[in-house]
C-alpha cells in the first residue's frame, strides 16, 4: 500500500499538468462553438464535403451546430491526450526506478516484484480514472449554458467510457514496455513511436478506402465517435481486441519483470 | 564554441537523428502514395466548395485549402511532419543540459576549462545541426515524392521553399522553449513526458485553429504561427506570427543562457 500512495503522490504533478491542457482544450473548443451554435448554413456546407476530406480534417459527419456534434469531434483529441498521458504514466512508473537508481532499494524491500507492479499499476489506474472524471466534469460544466439534453449526457458518458478504454490500453502497453525494455531510455522512445504511428494510421485509415484495413491496427479507431453516436454503444469486436491486448500486455509485464535482470 | 563538446553531442544524437529522419521519410512517402487517388476526389470538392459563400468558407478556414494540388496536399502532410519535428526538437531541448544532471556527468563536464556559456553554445549548435540534418533528409524526400507522385503537374517552387523553411523555425522554437523549461524546473527526471506534453499539447490546441472562426487563445501555439495551410493559401508567411515565434525563441534562448550560467548544479555525492 505504501508503494501505491508513494506513486500517487509522485504522479500528481503530471496529472495536474495534463488536466490543465485538457481544460484549456475544452475551453477553446466551447468558445469557438459559441460563434457557431444553431447556424444551419454551416451544416449545409459540411454535408457537401466528401468523406475523405472530412476525415482528413477530422470533422466527421456530425451536426456541428449541436453540442453533441462538437463533442463528437472533440473525442479524437480526448482519446489522443488520454492515450499519451496513460502511455507515459505506464512506462515511466516502472522505468523511473532504474533511471533514478532507486530500483535496488525498492526491490530489496520485503515485497515481491509482482506486488510492486500491482501497486504501481493501481496507481496508474487511479490516475487514468481521475483524468477521465476531470475531463467529464469540465465538459459538463463548459456546456451548461447550451442546456444539453439527456441524449447529450448519455453520449458524453459513452465517450468517457471509450476514452477510459483507450487510456487502459495505452497504460497496459506503457507498463509492458517499462517492464520489458532492458534499457530504461528505450521504453520512453518506443512508447512515443507507438503513439505517433497509431495516430498517423488513424488519420490515413480515413483518407482512402483502400487503406480502411488500417483501422484494426490503431486504438484511436477502435472507438469511433461517429459509431458511438449512432449505435449508442461500443463495438463488441473492438472491445474484445482491446481487452485481449490489455491482458496480454499486463501478463507479459508480470512475467518478464519477475525474471529479468535489472539495469543498474 | 568547443569542438570536442560539439562533436560529442552530435555523435550521441546521430542514432536518434537517423531514426527520426527515416520515420518521417516513411510518413511522407506513405502519405504521398495516396495522393493520386486523393486528388481526384478533392477536385470535386473544390468545385462544390466554390459555390458556397466566401464568408462561410472563411469561417471554416477552407477558403485557402485546395487538396487537389500537390502543395495543398503537402500542407496537410506538413502538419504531421511538423508534429514529429516538434517532438524531436523538444526532446533535444529538454535533454540538452538536464541529461548531464541525470546521468551525473554535469560536474565532470563543468570542471573542464570551458565556460558555461561556451558549453551551452556548443551543445545548442550541435542540437541545431542535428535538427538541420533531419530537415535536409525531409527536403530530399519531399522533392523525390513530388517527382514520383505529382504526375508532372506544375507547382510554385517559392511556396514549397517557404513550407520547408517553416520547419527549422518551428524546431528552433520547440528546442529553445524546451531548454528554458528544463532550466526553470528543479529537475527534469525524464525527457519524454515533458516533450510529448509540450509538443502534443501545442498540437491539440492548434487542432481547432482552422475551424469555427477566430479565437485569440490559439495564438499561443507555435503550430499556428507556422500554419502550412496559411503558407500555401497566401504563398507567404503570416509575418506577425512568425516574428512572434522567432521572438519567443530568442527570449527563451536568452533566458536559458542567463539561467544556465547561474544554475546550481548538483554534484555526485
Amino acid at each position: 500500500m505504501n508503494i501505491f500512495f508513494r506513486e500517487l503522490k509522485a504522479n500528481l504533478k503530471s496529472l495536474l499538468i495534463w488536466c490543465g491542457v485538457m481544460i484549456l482544450l475544452i475551453m477553446i473548443a466551447v468558445m469557438k462553438f459559441s460563434a457557431f451554435a444553431g447556424d444551419p448554413s454551416m451544416l449545409a456546407m459540411l454535408d457537401a464535403m466528401p468523406k475523405a476530406m472530412v476525415d482528413a480534417m477530422s470533422l466527421r459527419a456530425f451536426n456541428l451546430t449541436t453540442v453533441s456534434g462538437l463533442f463528437g469531434i472533440m473525442f479524437l483529441y480526448f482519446g489522443l491526450m488520454g492515450g499519451i498521458a496513460a502511455a507515459m504514466w505506464g512506462s515511466d512508473i516502472i522505468s523511473k526506478e532504474e533511471r533514478d537508481k532507486t530500483v535496488e532499494f525498492s526491490l530489496v524491500l520485503p515485497v515481491s516484484r509482482s506486488r510492486v507492479i500491482t501497486f504501481k499499476a493501481l496507481a496508474g489506474l487511479v490516475n487514468c480514472i481521475a483524468f477521465v472524471l476531470i475531463t467529464w466534469a469540465v465538459s459538463l460544466l463548459a456546456v451548461q449554458k447550451y442546456n444539453p439534453d439527456q441524449a447529450f449526457n448519455q453520449f458524453l458518458a459513452l465517450e468517457m467510457e471509450a476514452m477510459f478504454m483507450i487510456e487502459l490500453l495505452f497504460l497496459a502497453i506503457g507498463m509492458f514496455l517499462g517492464c520489458a525494455m532492458k534499457q530504461y531510455k528505450r521504453s520512453g522512445s518506443i512508447a512515443v513511436a507507438i503513439i505517433l504511428v497509431t495516430y498517423f494510421l488513424s488519420v490515413m485509415a480515413g483518407m482512402d478506402a483502400k487503406l480502411d484495413f488500417l483501422k484494426y491496427f490503431t486504438p484511436f479507431k477502435y472507438f469511433d465517435a461517429g459509431a458511438l453516436f449512432h449505435t449508442g454503444k461500443m463495438d463488441g469486436g473492438y472491445l474484445l481486441i482491446t481487452a485481449t491486448i490489455i491482458v496480454l500486455c499486463i501478463a507479459g509485464a508480470y512475467w518478464i519483470y519477475n525474471k529479468r535482470d535489472l539495469y543498474i | 564554441m568547443s569542438k570536442n563538446i560539439f562533436l560529442h553531442e552530435f555523435r550521441t544524437r546521430l542514432k536518434s537523428v537517423l531514426t527520426w529522419s527515416l520515420g518521417i521519410s516513411a510518413l511522407i512517402l506513405f502519405f504521398f502514395s495516396i495522393f493520386p487517388s486523393f486528388a481526384e476526389q478533392a477536385e470535386l470538392t473544390t468545385q462544390l466548395l466554390s459555390k458556397f459563400p466566401p464568408a462561410l468558407l472563411e469561417a471554416f478556414g477552407m477558403n485557402r485549402m485546395n487538396l487537389s494540388t500537390i502543395l495543398g496536399f503537402l500542407s496537410l502532410v506538413m502538419v504531421f511532419i511538423q508534429l514529429c519535428l516538434a517532438i524531436q526538437a523538444s526532446n533535444y531541448g529538454f535533454g540538452l543540459v538536464s541529461i548531464e544532471e541525470n546521468e551525473l556527468t554535469a560536474d565532470f563536464l563543468l570542471s573542464k576549462p570551458v565556460s558555461r556559456a561556451r558549453v551551452l553554445t556548443s551543445k545548442l549548435l550541435a542540437a541545431v545541426s542535428s535538427l538541420l540534418v533531419t530537415d535536409l533528409v525531409i527536403l530530399l524526400v519531399t522533392f523525390i515524392s513530388i517527382i514520383l507522385f505529382n504526375g508532372g503537374r506544375t507547382y510554385e517552387l517559392r511556396t514549397l521553399n517557404l513550407l520547408l523553411l517553416s520547419m527549422p523555425i518551428l524546431q528552433l522554437c520547440f528546442l529553445s522553449v524546451g531548454l528554458v523549461i528544463s532550466l526553470l524546473v528543479k529537475r527534469v527526471r525524464s525527457v519524454t513526458p515533458y516533450s510529448l506534453g509540450l509538443a502534443f499539447g501545442a498540437y491539440v490546441l492548434n487542432a481547432f485553429a482552422g475551424v469555427f472562426g477566430d479565437v485569440k487563445l490559439e495564438y499561443i501555439t507555435p503550430f499556428k504561427h507556422l500554419d502550412p495551410v496559411y503558407i500555401v493559401g497566401y504563398a507567404a508567411f503570416n509575418s506577425p506570427l512568425v516574428l512572434l515565434n522567432l521572438a519567443i525563441s530568442l527570449i527563451a534562448l536568452g533566458a536559458s543562457y542567463w539561467l544556465y550560467i547561474r544554475r546550481d548544479i548538483p554534484a555526485v555525492s
